[in-house]
């Protein structure tokens, strides 16, 4: 236990001065800024680019825009920047070789893959945070109705969904050679599961749903009880994919 | 005109996006221009990166364009 808080702290600070927590932290600060204004401006940037004599009509713009803008950021664009962050942790250190002196010294090889993976999840869990109260602040200050049905739920839906993400970054980066191995590996296992979401009968069984649902949720189309398959289903993923990657590093040659 | 007035009621709302999209740039830029080794690419291309894409830029730059030393 003594080397697993050490190890945690050790990635804590290699965050912190690669500058990747920095750059979560402000990202995540931008997307909850950015989601309810961009949707509260788009009518008025829409009708300033109107032409003569076209009359474009936009309904007024309510809070489930600003929940779409805010989801679609964080499913897209966010997904993105958790590959760029947390996508090198482990392939990097790899093939820099500056696990070696730890391993050798008698730290347990799932120590570091599992410390690895909840600093991850900790660091996502602050920067998710963040954006959401941003975003909240914006939101309630920009738009008149607020009310929205299962936020907590819908919350929680992507933030499960990244937390497999990263457990799958951690499994492509015990697979794959290279410093950048994990990152394309577990980006072609996504762009794989956003194939498969087009089929709807492999809807209920594709993690992918948990980070398309959201507003469906909120505005009250989808149930909560309609996804408990799908959430069980993404962490016994997350298990089995942290398992995997702890019974192939243990073999890894290094 | 019109539009313009409503689009600066909401100044105060976009201040705090722009400032951060700048701070996010100008740090990447420093580290760049301070830094001669980058993982690849040469330095015309990240100031260019950095400076035209918005926030992805610092982020693109930090993440696979900074030399591990």
């Amino acid at each position: 236990m003594r080397g697993f808080y050490a190890f945690i702290k050790k990635e804590f600070l290699e965050q912190i001065r690669t500058f990747r927590l920095w750059i979560l932290l402000a990202v995540a600060v931008l997307f909850g800024m950015m989601s309810p204004l961009m949707a509260k401006l788009m009518p008025e940037i829409l009708s300033s680019m109107n032409m003569e004599g076209m009359v474009i009509q936009i309904p007024e713009p309510t809070v489930y825009d600003a929940y779409t803008q805010f989801f679609k950021n964080f499913t897209q664009m966010g997904t993105l920047v958790i590959l760029l962050i947390f996508g090198g942790t482990l392939s990097g250190e790899l093939s820099k070789g500056t696990l070696i002196n730890l391993l050798a010294k008698g730290l347990p090889r799932r120590t570091v893959l599992l410390s690895k993976y909840v600093a991850a999840v900790i660091i996502w869990t602050v920067a998710y945070a963040l954006a959401f109260v941003t975003n909240y602040g914006y939101t309630v200050y920009l738009f008149p109705e607020t009310d929205v049905k299962n936020l907590f739920f819908s919350l929680f839906c992507l933030w499960i969904f990244v937390c497999f993400v990263i457990s799958l970054i951690m499994l492509s980066s015990t697979i794959a050679p290279g410093s950048f191995g994990g990152l394309i590996l577990s980006a072609g296992a996504l762009v794989v599961m956003l194939m498969v979401s087009i089929i709807p009968k492999a809807e209920k069984f594709n993690p992918i749903t948990l980070a398309s649902v959201n507003v469906a949720l909120l505005e009250g189309t989808k149930s909560v009880s309609g996804l408990t398959l799908t959430v069980s289903i993404t962490i016994l993923l997350i298990l089995g994919s942290l398992i995997a990657s702890i019974l192939i590093f243990e073999k890894k040659k290094l | 005109m019109e539009n313009m007035d409503s689009l600066m009621q909401y100044l105060p709302f976009l201040i705090p996006l722009v400032i951060l999209q700048l701070a996010l740039m100008l740090a990447a830029l420093v580290h760049l221009l301070k830094h001669n080794k980058y993982r690849f690419g040469n330095r015309v291309l990240w100031v260019i990166v950095v400076a035209v894409f918005g926030f992805v830029g610092p982020i693109l730059y930090f993440t696979v364009g900074r030399s591990e030393e």
